[in-house]
C-alpha cells in the first residue's frame, strides 16, 4: 500500500467513524483536535486502524503523533 | 440492509469453579441474561460441577481454562476462546480468583509473598487489561474485584494477602475513574469471614465471637451482593469497596 493509498483510507474511516469533516483533515491538522478525542477515545482508533490495517497499536506508538500526518506517517512504518 | 447480529453476552468469573467464584456464577444465572464463562485452574470437575448447576439454575455456560497469573495463559485461553465465539462480548469482569498463604511475616518465605500477589494483584491486571479495550469499545461493562476485609484493616498472619486485596482495592478506585465515562463500572466486594474452602481450617465456633452478626457468611450472600454490582440497577455505583462481613469492620 502506498502512501496515498493510506491517506484515502485513513481519511475515509475518519470522515466514517469519527464524523470528521472532509475539510478539516489537512496534513498538518492537529489529530486529536480535529477527531475531538480525550484520552479514551485512543481506544476506537487503535480498532478503527485493526480492522482497516491489520496492525495494533499501542500506547507508545502515539508518542510524538500530533498532526494527522503524522498519524500517516506511524501507519506507514507499522504496515511496512 | 445487513442484518444486524445478537451478541451472546458473557460475564467472566476467575476462580469460578470453587467457593464465592462458584456461587457467583449460579447467581449470576439465576439472575442475568449472562452466559457465564466459568475459569478454572486446576480442578476442572469442580469447574464442571459449576457449569451443571449454571444449568440447573436456568442458565447457560462454558468453562474456560487458564491460570491468572500467566499472562500469556490469560491471552492465549481467551483468545482462543474468542476465536470459535465470534458472536460473544464479554460485558463482565468479575476478579475472583485468589489464594491464601498465611504465616507471620518474619518467617514468610519469598515464593508465599509472591504466588499470592501475582495471584490476586497480577491475576487482576492480566485478565483486566486484556479485555478492558473491548469493554471501552462497546462502551459498556462491569467489573467487580473480589478483595477482603484483610485488604482494608489488615489480618495479621495475612501481610501478603492484605497487601495483595489492599493494592486491587486501590486499583479498583483508579481504574472505576479512568473508564466511567464510557458506562463501565469498577467495584470491589470485601467479604469477611465467609464459609468456603478457604475458612475451612479456621475455628468458626471461636471467630464468630467477633462478629456482630454471630456467624460466618454464606457464599450466596456474597454473591447476591456481586450480582446486583453487575446489574443495571447499579450503574451509578463505581470506584466503591463494599463491605459484607457481618459487622466486623464497619
Amino acid at each position: 500500500m502506498n502512501k496515498e493509498e493510506i491517506v484515502e483510507k485513513v481519511n475515509f474511516f475518519l470522515v466514517d467513524e469519527f464524523e470528521v469533516e472532509e475539510d478539516d483533515m489537512s496534513p498538518d491538522a492537529n489529530l486529536k483536535e480535529t477527531l475531538e478525542l480525550d484520552s479514551l477515545d485512543f481506544v476506537d482508533l487503535v480498532v478503527a486502524v485493526e480492522s482497516n490495517f491489520g496492525t495494533k497499536l499501542i500506547g507508545e506508538d502515539f508518542n510524538g503523533v500530533e498532526t494527522l500526518q503524522d498519524f500517516y506517517d506511524l501507519i506507514e512504518r507499522k504496515i511496512s | 440492509m445487513a442484518e444486524k447480529v445478537i451478541k451472546k453476552k458473557y460475564a467472566l468469573v476467575t476462580g469460578g469453579s470453587r467457593g464465592i467464584g462458584s456461587a457467583v456464577c449460579k447467581q449470576l444465572a439465576q439472575d442475568s441474561e449472562y452466559h457465564i464463562l466459568i475459569n478454572y485452574n486446576s480442578n476442572e470437575n469442580a469447574a464442571k460441577a459449576t457449569l451443571q448447576e449454571v444449568e440447573q439454575a436456568g442458565g447457560q455456560g462454558t468453562i474456560i481454562k487458564f491460570n491468572v497469573t500467566d499472562s500469556e495463559s490469560v491471552k492465549s485461553s481467551l483468545d482462543a476462546w474468542a476465536e470459535v465465539n465470534k458472536n460473544a462480548v464479554i460485558e463482565v469482569i468479575i476478579n475472583n480468583a485468589g489464594i491464601t498463604k498465611d504465616g507471620m511475616f518474619m518467617w514468610m518465605q519469598p515464593d508465599d509473598w509472591h504466588n499470592v500477589i501475582n495471584t490476586s494483584l497480577n491475576g487482576f491486571f492480566n485478565v483486566t487489561n486484556h479485555l478492558i479495550q473491548k469493554l471501552l469499545v462497546n462502551r459498556y461493562g462491569r467489573i467487580v474485584n473480589m478483595v477482603s476485609v484483610s485488604g482494608l484493616k489488615g489480618n495479621p498472619g495475612q501481610v501478603n494477602y492484605s497487601a495483595a486485596k489492599g493494592a486491587v482495592i486501590a486499583a479498583t478506585k483508579a481504574l472505576s475513574a479512568e473508564v466511567a465515562k464510557r458506562n463501565i463500572t469498577v467495584n470491589a466486594v470485601a467479604p469477611g469471614f465467609i464459609k468456603s474452602d478457604m475458612t475451612a481450617d479456621l475455628d468458626e465456633k471461636e471467630l464468630k465471637k467477633m462478629i456482630p452478626a454471630n456467624r460466618f457468611g454464606e457464599a450466596e450472600e456474597v454473591a447476591q451482593l456481586v450480582s446486583f454490582l453487575v446489574s443495571k440497577k447499579a450503574s451509578y455505583i463505581t470506584g466503591e469497596v463494599i463491605n459484607i462481613n457481618g459487622g466486623i469492620y464497619s
